[in-house]
This record gives C-alpha cells, sequence and structure tokens, in this order.
C-alpha cells in the first residue's frame, strides 16, 4: 500500500511537535509542576547541554569504556550463541532441552548475575581495569549469547516445509544442507534477536558497571554523580546512554537494511 | 487423545533433568577447586548443598533473623512494588495500544517514541528517577511500569492490527456499533498478543524492582544483596537471592502462562487443533 503525501509529512510532523512541546514544557518549568520536582534534580536541557559541552574528554573516557564492554560483549555474546544453536541443531532432541534450559538464564535478573561474574574473574588479572572489563564483557557477552542460541536456532530448523527433503532428495549431504539451507535461513532471525541483543547489551554494560571494582563508564558516571547529588551531571551522562542506545540501534537498522535489502525480509 | 507411550529416557522432561545435572556438575566440579585456591571460597563459588543448607538453617545471620527470614521479608517487599508496577505498566500499555488503533493521530505521535522507548537504557535512568520521587517504594514502582509497558503495548498493537479487514468490514454489515467490534473482535484477536507481551515484561519488571533496591537502603532483595556483598551479614544470603530471583523469574513467565490459559481456554484448544 502507497502511503500518501499528507499521511507521511504527518507522521513525522506530529512526533516531532510533540518533542517540541515537552522541550518548551521543560525549559519553562511547567512539567517540574506536573512531576512535583525542581531544577536540581531535573535540570533545565540548557544546562544539561553546558555541562555536556564542558567535559568533552571526561565523557568521551568514560563513553569509549563503556562501548569496549558493550560491542565487546555483543561481539563475543553473538559468536558464542551462534556456535551453541548450531550444536544444537545438529542433535535437536538434545539441543531443545539444552536451550529451554539456557532460556532460564534469561530469567536471571543481571543484578544478581554481575557480582558473581565479578567474583569469578578476581584472579583474571592483577590489573584491576583489565579484570574488571573482563568480568564487564562476559556479564554482557552471557546474556548476548542466550537470546543469540534461542533465536539462531529457530532460524536453522524452522524451514520450509520440504525444502529439507527437496535438497535430501538432491543427496546433498549435512553440510551442504547447513551451507545453503539452514544458515540463509537462519540471517532474518539473526536480526530478530540482534533487536533485542543491542538494547539488552547496553544495559547490561551499564549495570554491570554499577558492580565493577573500576569506577568508569557511563552507567557508573550516572549512579556515582547521584550519589554526589550533581543530578546535572548525571543527566548528562543519561543523554549520553540514550544516544548510544540510540546510535547503536540505528546502525543495527542499517546494517540490516543492507544485509537483508535483497534476499531476506524480516 | 491418548498420547503414544514414550521412553523416560527420551523424554523431553528427562533430557532436560539430564542437561540441569551437567550444570550442577559443573558447578560443583568448580566449587571444589575453588575451595582449593581460596581462603574464603563461599565469596567465590560455594557448594550448592552449603546454599541449601543455609536456607534451612536456624542460626541468625543479622538482627536475630536467619537468611531465610531475611530473603523472603525482602522479597515480600520487592515483589509488591514489581506487581503494582506491573500491573499500572500493563494496564497504560493497554489503553495505549488501544488508544492507537482507535486514533490516527496518537498512533502517529506515540509509535516513534513507541520505538525509541526500547532503545533507551530505562534501567540506567533508575537512580534519577529515585532523585525526582524522591521514595524507592514509588521508584521500584515507576521503573517496573515503564519497563512493562513497552512490550505490553507494541504487542497489544500488533495483536489489534493483526485483525482481517474482512471481519471488520463483516461487523460492519451486521450493524454492529464500534464498541462492539472491539469487544467481541479486535480485543479478543489482540489477546494473545497481550499475553505474549506480559510474558516478556514479567521478568524485567522484577529485575527493575531488586536493581532500584540497591540503589538506597530499604530492605528490598536487591538492598539485601548489595549489603551480603559488603559483608554486613552472611554471604550466603547474597546467594540465597541469586538463585531465588532466578526462579522467581522463570516463575513469573510460568504464572502469566497460567493466567492466559484460564483467560484464553479456547485459544489454546485451536492452538492444539491447528497444530493436529
Amino acid at each position: 500500500m502507497e502511503q500518501s503525501v499528507k499521511d507521511r509529512v504527518s507522521g513525522i510532523v506530529l512526533p516531532v511537535a510533540f518533542a517540541a512541546v515537552l522541550l518548551v514544557l521543560w525549559q519553562t518549568q511547567a512539567l517540574h509542576a506536573i512531576l512535583g520536582t525542581d531544577t536540581f534534580t531535573f535540570p533545565l536541557p540548557g544546562h544539561i547541554a553546558r555541562i555536556l559541552a564542558g567535559n568533552v574528554p571526561k565523557i568521551l573516557e568514560n563513553l569509549s569504556a563503556t562501548c569496549t564492554v558493550v560491542f565487546g560483549g555483543l561481539a563475543i555474546g553473538c559468536v558464542a550463541g551462534y556456535g551453541i544453536s548450531v550444536a544444537a541443531a545438529m542433535s535437536p532432541r538434545w539441543g531443545v532441552g539444552g536451550l529451554r534450559v539456557i532460556g532460564a538464564f534469561n530469567a536471571i535478573p543481571i543484578v544478581a548475575l554481575a557480582p558473581v561474574v565479578i567474583n569469578l574473574t578476581r584472579d583474571v588479572s592483577g590489573d584491576v581495569e583489565v579484570r574488571s572489563t573482563v568480568a564487564k564483557i562476559i556479564v554482557v557477552a552471557l546474556l548476548c549469547a542466550v537470546v543469540m542460541s534461542l533465536g539462531a536456532y529457530r532460524g536453522l530448523t524452522d524451514l520450509k516445509p520440504f525444502s529439507e527433503d527437496l535438497l535430501l532428495s538432491y543427496a546433498a549431504d549435512r553440510k551442504t544442507i547447513f551451507l545453503k539451507l539452514r544458515l540463509p535461513n537462519s540471517v532474518p532471525h539473526i536480526f530478530i534477536a540482534l533487536r533485542v541483543i543491542v538494547p539488552t547489551s547496553v544495559i547490561s554494560a551499564l549495570i554491570s558497571e554499577y558492580f565493577a571494582e573500576y569506577i568508569i563508564g557511563i552507567g557508573r558516571m550516572i549512579r556515582d554523580n547521584i550519589t554526589l547529588a550533581q543530578y546535572a551531571t548525571a543527566w548528562a551522562y543519561i543523554v549520553v546512554a540514550c544516544g548510544l542506545g540510540i546510535a547503536s540501534y540505528a546502525v543495527l537498522l542499517l546494517v540490516e537494511k543492507l544485509v537483508c535489502g535483497k534476499r531476506w525480509r524480516t | 487423545m491418548a498420547q503414544p507411550r514414550v521412553h523416560f529416557t527420551s523424554s523431553n522432561l528427562f533430557i532436560t533433568l539430564v542437561w540441569i545435572a551437567i550444570l550442577v556438575c559443573a558447578w560443583e566440579i568448580g566449587a571444589a577447586y575453588i575451595e582449593t585456591v581460596k581462603r574464603t571460597p563461599e565469596n567465590v563459588l560455594p557448594h550448592l548443598w552449603q546454599i541449601v543448607q543455609s536456607v534451612f538453617s536456624d542460626k541468625a545471620v543479622a538482627g536475630g533473623l536467619t537468611a531465610r527470614q531475611i530473603v523472603l521479608n525482602a522479597a515480600a517487599a520487592t515483589l509488591a512494588r514489581a506487581g503494582i508496577g506491573f500491573a499500572i505498566g500493563t494496564g497504560i500499555g493497554f489503553g495505549l495500544a488501544l488508544l492507537m488503533k482507535l486514533s490516527g493521530i496518537v498512533e502517529k505521535i506515540a509509535f516513534p517514541y513507541l520505538m525509541i522507548i526500547q532503545m533507551i537504557p530505562i534501567l540506567g535512568m533508575a537512580p534519577i528517577v529515585l532523585g525526582i520521587t524522591g521514595d524507592i517504594g514509588q521508584s521500584r514502582i515507576v521503573i517496573a511500569a515503564i519497563l512493562t509497558f513497552y512490550p505490553v503495548a507494541a504487542n497489544t498493537l500488533a495483536g489489534l492490527k493483526s485483525v482481517e479487514p474482512e471481519k471488520d468490514s463483516l461487523f460492519l454489515s451486521y450493524a454492529a456499533t464500534r464498541p462492539q467490534t472491539y469487544v467481541k473482535l479486535y480485543i479478543p484477536v489482540a489477546l494473545p498478543y497481550f499475553f505474549t507481551g506480559m510474558k516478556i515484561a514479567a521478568p524485567l519488571a522484577i529485575t527493575a524492582s531488586i536493581l532500584v533496591d540497591t540503589l538506597q537502603g530499604d530492605g528490598g532483595l536487591g538492598c539485601m544483596l548489595s549489603q551480603s556483598l559488603k559483608h554486613a551479614m552472611s554471604i550466603f544470603v547474597f546467594w540465597q537471592i541469586v538463585f531465588f530471583s532466578a526462579i522467581v523469574g522463570v516463575l513469573s513467565i510460568n504464572a502469566v502462562t497460567l493466567a492466559e490459559r484460564l483467560a484464553l481456554p479456547n485459544e489454546r484448544r485451536a492452538r492444539k487443533w491447528s497444530k493436529a
């Protein structure tokens, strides 16, 4: 169905207008009256922008620490998760049982997982920064691997009816079936999983920073600045965290479009 | 219908049990190794039986309470707030989905924000919510509600939109009023989607509530967890909470599944038929 021009324009104008109204309410402190708060805990946008501009080097340092954890954990977790799903697809009967147990990990709160992992990795390195980064990456990787293994398994086994039989009738061996049928079939499912994984990895990185030994990262800065009652600085880091979340999701959508554009539709 | 008899060793239950046994073995091997190299192995990886023993132990660990009493008291505070937040979030999510379906303008305004909200690390914002509300109990409810609201709204809207236009036309030809069409057509079709959203949201609400606890001392699960980590009380309180929260997370999904079966008994039958 072709959208009319009017529909498309109003689809952009209305949300932007809503954001503008919110921003005006915020700057004129009407929002503060509604929420029953003050400009100290909920600073004005101009104030937050000034702090952002004034702390660029420090923010970049924390941002790069967080990005290392997010994307390191994401990469390791996705590869490991895909590996698990391939292994499970090789022997589905045992694989499904294993995945069911892995699925239970999904329900474990990050708050409980992070301290366990940090305790386990105390001997990894004498350098507190290194072992703390390793611990945070493991937390992110674990959560990513769970979601990826469940999603990719469905992609590897949820084949079009009779397509596997067709390949078998061509006397294709298991390797060929995997490369020509299962692997391509799993690609859209990888991206569906990634849509969950990318926001999850940002959140879990921020939270594992709360518990980490070495004090660095966007999440830790949000928390520590609030403990110090530096609300405006905390808000600046929240803006950075939201930016990171939105930017990484936008990159994902772009990659998805490039990879899936011609062959797959998700 | 008579199920074909399956030998126990090839049943799903058996396979799951074997996997759990493998995990338990791996844990115990790790714990036995840690025991030989660490001075305080229970901080890193205690034996599973030590954790179980601590649950049933009557020894007071803090303030005259046993570890079990501490965990259960804390759980009551945390889960009650998570439950209230979950209920509020579910209500708002369902209401917004309905509004978005009813009004094109609301949909156009809200939909991009519904997309953006899933990219924003809401849990990272927990400390600021605490700053604004100033009350730990309220913060738990607010954060749990925000996290619940998104999956419920998105899934319900998908459900409302999955109604075929022919069915809508049919209702129109029967001269059904709009409220009637919604009550008898749109909402019943959307309900399974609504429950899917709740299944995603339930463990999130609990995680959120525990996380908010860690920010301030008010006797929730997260608060006890961080105090136990700081050795203000037996470290086994920490291990009990780790397992307790994992189990409650799984149970919360099961509870929604159970509610779904009670609310939509026909749905399940229909699915069985379509499979057969």
